[in-house]
């Protein structure tokens, strides 16, 4: 009798966490639709060097060091109108929905806490040459 | 003084009878005025003489989903159009008129459906390539930021990306809904 219940508990409990996954996934590609996809585009191939790609590079900047936080102090991300926690949450969404194949094995998610933190330090124009940095970090690791 | 008038009045009329009505001088006058024409600068582009009055019959979507007037600026898509419709200019609110380039990159916001009382979401695409349409201008605002929040804004000329950067007219096109 008690193992009905826990397995109703738990089918229960499963449901309800999934249903607040797709929640949070609705929500999260509205923040990207408003804040991101104007520019980045729908698909986030982005435009050129113009507009960089996140499309299957997102998730490849946590591989070298920097990164991170880099993904975190690009202008379009720092300043989004958005609270740190929806912040966290959007970034963690975009490195799975666009760029799951080089999601790192370590990766941990970004909290609130960091992501307040990152964001008081914005790259100004200096972004163009850290993004290149990185990049050559990352053709050096074969990543 | 006197004399001075005396002398541009004579030379005017010399001028006048020497010179046909299909001159070049007589042209250059009607060249002059239509080259004011030519766009303005895209922030200034709100306030450009005009006001969103029909030019074009009224169109009806069909879809009692999609209620209203596309050729008017009180469309329910358009709560945060600002330029030219393109339903007023060979185009509709979801296409671009023949000949022009659909801007990929793009102004988003959400506008509420009175149909069903929901906020879709709504990508402001410019199309571009040919002089502005000129008819139907509207300007509308909500969600709109000022250009210190370029992503926000809906005064520049979002045709970016594209083969040629001449704003022509805006469509409406919904991409998604708010849940």
């Amino acid at each position: 009798m008690r193992s009905w219940l826990h397995l109703l508990l738990t089918i229960g409990l499963v449901q309800a966490s999934t249903t607040a996954l797709a929640d949070d996934g609705a929500r999260n590609r509205l923040a990207w639709m408003l804040q991101c996809q104007g520019c980045h585009r729908a698909d986030g191939t982005g435009t050129g060097d113009e507009v960089p790609a996140i499309a299957g590079q997102v998730s490849r900047f946590l591989h070298v060091e920097g990164g991170r936080e880099f993904l975190v102090r690009v202008p379009g991300v720092a300043s989004a109108p958005l609270g740190d926690a929806d912040l966290a949450a959007l970034v963690n969404w975009m490195l799975v929905e666009f760029d799951p194949g080089h999601l790192p094995e370590s990766f941990t998610p970004y909290e609130p806490a960091e992501i307040a933190a990152l964001r008081t330090r914005p790259f100004g124009p200096e972004v163009v040459s850290e993004r290149q940095r990185l990049m050559a970090l990352l053709k050096a690791i074969s990543k | 003084m006197k004399a001075l008038d005396r002398w541009s009045e004579a030379a005017s009329r010399r001028l006048a009878q020497r010179s046909s009505r299909r001159s070049f001088l007589a042209n250059l006058g009607a060249w002059t005025v239509g080259a004011a024409g030519i766009p303005l600068l895209p922030v200034a582009r709100a306030e450009a003489a005009g006001t969103g009055g029909p030019a074009e019959p009224a169109q009806t979507t069909g879809n009692t989903q999609d209620p209203g007037d596309p050729t008017q600026c009180d469309y329910w898509r358009y709560c945060a159009i600002d330029g030219f419709l393109c339903s007023c200019c060979g185009g509709s609110q979801s296409a671009c008129p023949p000949g022009t380039e659909m801007s990929p990159l793009t102004w988003l916001g959400t506008c509420e459906n009175p149909a069903d009382g929901r906020s879709y979401v709504i990508s402001y695409n410019d199309c571009c390539g040919k002089t502005s349409c000129g008819r139907c201008l509207c300007n509308r605002n909500e969600g709109d930021r000022p250009p210190y929040r370029p992503g926000d804004n809906n005064d520049l000329n979002w045709c970016l990306g594209t083969k040629s950067s001449v704003y022509t007219c805006s469509t409406g096109v919904i991409v998604g809904v708010k849940e």
